[in-house]
């Protein structure tokens, strides 16, 4: 509703979504020294890695939380709504951007990094018994979390309409990755509403530094792994599309679920780790608010 | 699978903890935070405002008339009755201690299932008399409210006022010229029993004269 609804629980989609598509929840004035809070629980289904042809199931918690100062908390990602007008919010912003191991997964939500074994597959049998294990990136350095600063700004056409970005930078494995994200979200807008369905759809560019690091292959891991040596660039990195259904149950209480399909574009897409350039994440979590 | 195993019943322990909390019939209330977070909007508006108002407007989902349907703020330690005027507006309190609270909107009727929306208007003159640069500067005055909202306004122009009566035998609205003379203005349907008349700007200055008060009086963009 109104922005609202925008009220979409950005966080369903920090695990999800690896954080790319982190969006921030609409300014909310509310009384001085109050805060407004939602937690809750739920499931996610995404690929294991961005690219990666095989799904996990994770556990995914939630979190949103802005406080009457314009500082907010927003899954992976906090900021702070510095804009006075309704139709233009705009601050800095941080966004924890999750790791990566050889199973792909996020960091600490399996709690498995086998890290050992990237020291100890060399030669061509230990590549043969690679190759059956499709799916996982056996081979490939791990990439640790990064935490990535930047600017966000959103700016309403209209209640319903409005156009969002980011630029962060800190991601990579030299944290001198760079992403650029730019969208457009369509927000459910009446107040009182049970059932408030979002849209979004945006692209995401990424400089060199950040796709080398997610989706290019070193000489030296394309020599104990299954993969090519491939020397990623810069530019178009994703288009993703989003759709967000909150069903409110009582002031408390509700369930959000979140369905986002991303493409993989330009020298992304045509990384040898990438085994499926389109790929879906679902989550749903049942969330309260305080 | 153990993560699965306890993700579950996680989540059936939180779906089990929901209904026990839903005393809420469905459709049936408005979140006071969400209805808080659009009408303080008008509050914290730094432009002229002087000749407007900011009312919470209850829209029933299936028609419903608003005789004796009173508005409750309902929380942990507030409980507040909102009298609702014919259009179904109130004034809404802003209250921290019911924004803590997360308190909920309800109505004194069971079974009647609605959405609310802001609504500004002009505030009605006791006198029943309005110059007609005065409601013109009251138009531009919502307009601008309006274009702070909604970048969409910008587009829009003040075109008039809508003056809108309980009935047919409260309206009367004539429009008094500055050099004498006085034209009565024709009434419009306004579904719901309501009566309205539209009172276009136009370049001769003048009076605007209402026989009773008008229930609403609506800025008209186009």
């Amino acid at each position: 509703m109104n922005k609202l609804l925008s009220l979409a629980l950005g966080a369903a989609c920090s695990v999800g979504c690896g954080g790319a598509w982190a969006q921030t929840p609409a300014a909310n004035p509310m009384p001085d020294g109050s805060r407004d809070m939602y937690v809750g629980l739920g499931a996610v289904s995404a690929p294991r890695y961005e690219g990666a042809g095989s799904r996990k199931v994770s556990a995914l918690p939630v979190l949103q939380v802005q406080w009457s100062s314009g500082f907010f908390v927003s899954g992976m990602s906090a900021g702070l709504h510095l804009g006075v007008s309704p139709t233009f919010e705009f601050g800095p912003l941080l966004a924890v951007l999750p790791g990566r191991d050889e199973s792909g997964s996020g960091t600490g939500l399996d709690g498995i990094g086998p890290n050992a074994v990237a020291g100890l597959t060399s030669g061509p049998l230990d590549k043969s018994a690679m190759l059956m294990r499709g799916g996982t990136l056996t081979g490939i350095a791990e990439i640790g979390a990064r935490l990535q600063g930047g600017v966000f700004a959103n700016y309403y056409l209209t209640p319903q309409w409005r156009l969002t970005g980011n630029a962060l930078y800190g991601s990579g494995r030299e944290h001198d990755g760079a992403r650029l994200q730019l969208g457009v979200q369509r927000l459910a807008a009446s107040l009182g509403e049970r059932h408030h369905v979002a849209l979004s759809a945006g692209l995401t560019l990424a400089n060199r530094n950040d796709n080398q690091t997610y989706f290019g292959v070193t000489a030296l891991e394309a020599s104990r792994s299954r993969f090519a040596q491939y020397a990623a660039g810069g530019g178009l990195r994703d288009a993703h599309l989003g759709l967000r259904w909150n069903w409110t149950w009582t002031p408390s209480w509700l369930l959000t679920t979140n369905v986002q399909a991303e493409r993989l574009l330009g020298s992304a897409k045509d990384s040898p780790l990438v085994e499926r350039p389109t790929n879906v994440t679902v989550s749903t979590a049942i969330g309260y608010r305080f | 699978m153990p993560h699965a195993r306890r993700l579950l019943a996680s989540i059936v322990l939180l779906l089990a903890a929901a209904p026990a909390c839903a005393q809420l019939r469905d459709g049936e209330w408005v979140s006071y935070r969400d209805a808080y977070r659009v009408m303080v909007v008008f509050e914290k508006y730094g432009g002229p405002k002087n000749f407007l108002q900011s009312q919470l407007q209850v829209l029933p989902r299936e028609r419903a008339g608003f005789d004796g349907l009173q508005l409750t703020l309902a929380g942990k330690s507030t409980e507040l009755h909102l009298a609702l005027d014919a259009l179904g507006r109130t004034r809404l309190p802003l209250q921290k201690a019911a924004y803590d609270e997360n308190a909920a909107l309800v109505l004194n009727r069971k079974g009647v299932p609605f959405t609310v929306r802001p609504q500004v208007s002009i505030v009605a003159r006791p006198d029943g008399v309005y110059d007609s640069a005065e409601l013109r500067a009251a138009c531009v005055q919502a307009l601008e409210f309006a274009r702070h909202v909604d970048a969409g306004a910008r587009g829009r122009q003040c075109v008039g006022a809508r003056f809108v009566f309980l009935d047919k035998g409260e309206g009367g609205v004539r429009l008094r010229r500055e050099g004498g003379g006085e034209q009565g203005l024709p009434m419009q349907d306004a579904g719901d029993g309501m009566q309205a008349v539209l009172v276009r700007f136009g370049a001769q200055p003048g009076q605007v004269v209402t026989v009773n008060a008008p229930l609403a009086i609506l800025p008209v963009f186009e």
